[in-house]
């Protein structure tokens, strides 16, 4: 009886001309996404050539991410340059899109379409599952039948996800599979394996999206109002509340703006400099060389506690932010897949410690003057690693989501007055 | 008859809906095997809430509801097992043709393995054209579509048929053709219950005809004792009386 459901769904949805229209446009975002985002990549990559540190050079700069044509994510700040002086880190630009677009647009990736666009497509394949059926009057001749509800809910659940899925799962690895044809990009085994667990994720936000447009189905009597009620709920969901989060956070934690923060570095530096010159008078330039490199070090240390007190205060916000975001299924999404392909928040946060830490190795060597530097080399975490730290929990959460709105769409049509 | 032709039974059945509208009130009606049951009323008068407490679509507030002996509250699709649905106004799957919409319900009805010419059949026996069996659904006319219904019915092989309403909005041609089925299904021993307000074809094709009014079964007549009656005159009468709770 459920695999006659799920094939009657399929064929409903191959005969359909919605289907049709609404996978020809995944298809068409799809393949624009990865053209896109892979010219991108490739045009970051020669920068990159431009931009690498030369042997012996304190410079630390990361290639892009061959993940990034997938989840764009945080890539672009990851590989900016960062070049150690004996006064700090000069931040360079670094491999930045050639796009100008991509400054009035998000960079539409695959996470973005993922994120938007198939929701969106997952509800228009739930809305009408219950209150359409109601409204024709084929909902009462099913159950007319020797059918249980929770079958007929499961038949509609599985029917409408293969026939999405399906497609799309298609549609990517086709794209994953030309772009491994291009001998200028390899993803390797680890690249492949993280870019399969970014397909499972989406199809696991994908389902939930579904489960949420056959839940309000089966709360409403007319398809109309569903669609309504479910549009409603899809801009909440993806596009305000991450947005509410970030203001919320901002208004409990209370971190210094990057303008402030440069006028405290300056007054560190005039105070200092302001100090040795006093300090080079009194002993009449006797000494220089050991005043310079105290007050030299008295920068070091200051700016070191000012960046830390900077980042200590930035990383809570960022804590509570992703902590309210994730109320939203559309931010768990795209921290998950953002972590796992190595651009995501925690992943640049822990670039920067090594910045850091490689800075004070380097600054160090300075001061035993030693001209040529290690080259910084920086490893992504495993996949276990972003598992265990959030990537999990995302998962987790995305994986209850869909089953909790799948339980209450069952409950919601046990209840259902068919008639 | 017989205890044993029992198919359909209503046993002191009530429904009284969340906004305390009494919809049927103590309902008790039997249908044996072999007989058409009509079922006549204004709206509102619960013949589609007798219907839909025999599907379990509803639950009773009292009383209880058999096809061929299962509870239908208790057991739902075990007892459903044992009935066929043809509502007022077939609607199917648009996109589907003819055949497809019945093997899909035909496994719906426990018919796993049917061949194409099976389906064929059926439809030859409704009359419907043969060259509608590979069309869709959606360019079909109402009397067509009240065709494929019945012939979902006919292929689930049910021993008792629910009728809400069917011929409500055929033309007199397409109701004709459609009471000769329903003439043949019962000379092959189905309990058929039928609700409708076609008061003539009702005294044509009923063994038996219960008028209901505000909820309650309020007359019933064997086709016997309306050779002397006039059934259009009695309804009148009785859809003109004074309300029950009055």
């Amino acid at each position: 009886m459920l695999t006659a459901i799920i094939k009657k769904e399929i064929a409903a949805n191959l005969l359909s001309y919605k289907f049709f229209i609404v996978i020809l446009l995944m298809t068409l975002l799809l393949f624009t996404s990865f053209f896109v985002l892979y010219k991108d990549y490739k045009g970051r990559q020669a920068d990159y050539e431009l931009v690498r540190a030369k042997p012996g050079e304190p410079i630390a700069v990361l290639p892009p991410n061959p993940l990034s044509i997938f989840a764009k994510g945080l890539d672009e700040a990851m590989t900016r340059s960062f070049e150690i002086s004996p006064i700090g880190i000069n931040v360079r630009t670094g491999q930045k899109s050639g796009n100008a677009v991509f400054a009035f647009f998000p960079a539409p990736d695959f996470v973005y379409v993922v994120k938007v666009v198939l929701s969106l497509v997952a509800l228009l394949f739930g809305f009408d599952q219950v209150s359409r059926e109601r409204e024709n009057g084929v909902l009462r001749l099913m159950l007319s039948n020797s059918v249980s509800r929770a079958t007929v809910l499961a038949g509609k659940w599985l029917g409408n996800f293969l026939s999405l899925a399906v497609p799309f799962v298609l549609v990517t690895l086709l794209g994953f599979a030309l772009m491994n044809l291009n001998s200028g990009l390899r993803f390797g085994p680890s690249g492949t394996g993280r870019f399969l667990l970014l397909v499972a994720i989406a199809l696991v936000y994908t389902g939930l999206f579904l489960s949420l447009g056959i839940f309000i189905s089966a709360l409403t009597r007319r398809s109309a109002s569903t669609l309504v009620i479910l549009l409603l709920i899809w801009t909440l969901l993806v596009f305000v509340l991450p947005n509410l989060g970030t203001l919320v956070a901002r208004q409990i934690v209370d971190v210094p703006s990057v303008k402030a923060l440069n006028e405290k570095r300056t007054q560190i530096w005039t105070r200092e400099i302001l100090l040795q010159i006093g300090e080079q008078k009194a002993v009449n330039f006797r000494g220089d060389g050991a005043i310079r490199k105290r007050h030299l070090e008295a920068i070091n240390n200051q700016l070191n506690a000012l960046e830390a007190d900077y980042r200590m205060k930035f990383d809570r916000l960022v804590r509570l932010t992703k902590t309210i975001n994730r109320l939203s299924p559309a931010a768990g999404f795209a921290y998950a897949v953002t972590e796992l392909a190595g651009t995501g928040i925690d992943e640049e946060s822990r670039l920067k410690s090594e910045v850091i830490r490689y800075k004070d190795g380097v600054l160090l060597e300075m001061d035993r003057g030693v001209k040529e530097h290690p080259a910084f080399v920086y490893r992504y975490r495993t996949v276990g690693r972003v598992l265990a730290e959030g990537g999990l929990f995302d998962l987790a959460w995305l994986t209850i989501a869909l089953i909790l709105f799948f339980a209450l769409g069952f409950v919601a049509f046990v209840r259902y007055d068919v008639r | 008859m017989s205890k044993q032709n029992l198919i359909l039974k209503a046993d002191d059945l009530s429904k009284r809906y969340e906004d305390g509208v009494l919809a049927l009130d103590h309902l008790n009606l039997e249908v044996r095997a072999g007989e058409v049951y009509c079922l006549l009323g204004a709206n509102g008068a619960g013949k589609t809430t007798t219907i839909n407490l025999f599907l379990n679509f509803i639950p009773p507030t009292t009383g209880t509801c058999y096809i061929n002996g299962v509870d239908v509250t208790k057991d739902p699709l075990e007892a459903k097992k044992y009935v066929a649905f043809v509502s007022e106004n077939v609607m199917l799957y648009g996109n589907f043709t003819a055949r497809q919409n019945l093997d899909f319900f035909a496994k719906l009805g426990g018919k796993t393995a049917l061949s194409k010419d099976a389906y064929y059949q059926v439809m030859r026996r409704v009359s419907l054209q043969e060259k509608a069996f590979e069309q869709r659904v959606k360019t079909f006319s109402k009397g067509m579509r009240q065709k494929l219904g019945i012939s979902i019915a006919i292929i689930k092989d049910a021993p008792a048929i629910l009728l809400d309403e069917p011929t409500s909005g055929l033309d007199p041609k397409a109701a004709e053709e459609f009471l000769e089925i329903l003439q043949e299904l019962k000379s092959e021993g189905k309990a058929i219950l039928m609700s409708t307000h076609d008061i003539f074809r009702a005294k044509e094709i009923g063994d038996r005809v219960g008028i209901m009014k505000e909820g309650r079964l309020v007359l019933e007549r064997t086709r016997e004792e309306l050779q002397f009656e006039d059934l259009v005159k009695i309804y009148i009468d009785y859809m003109k009386s004074e309300p029950l709770t009055a």
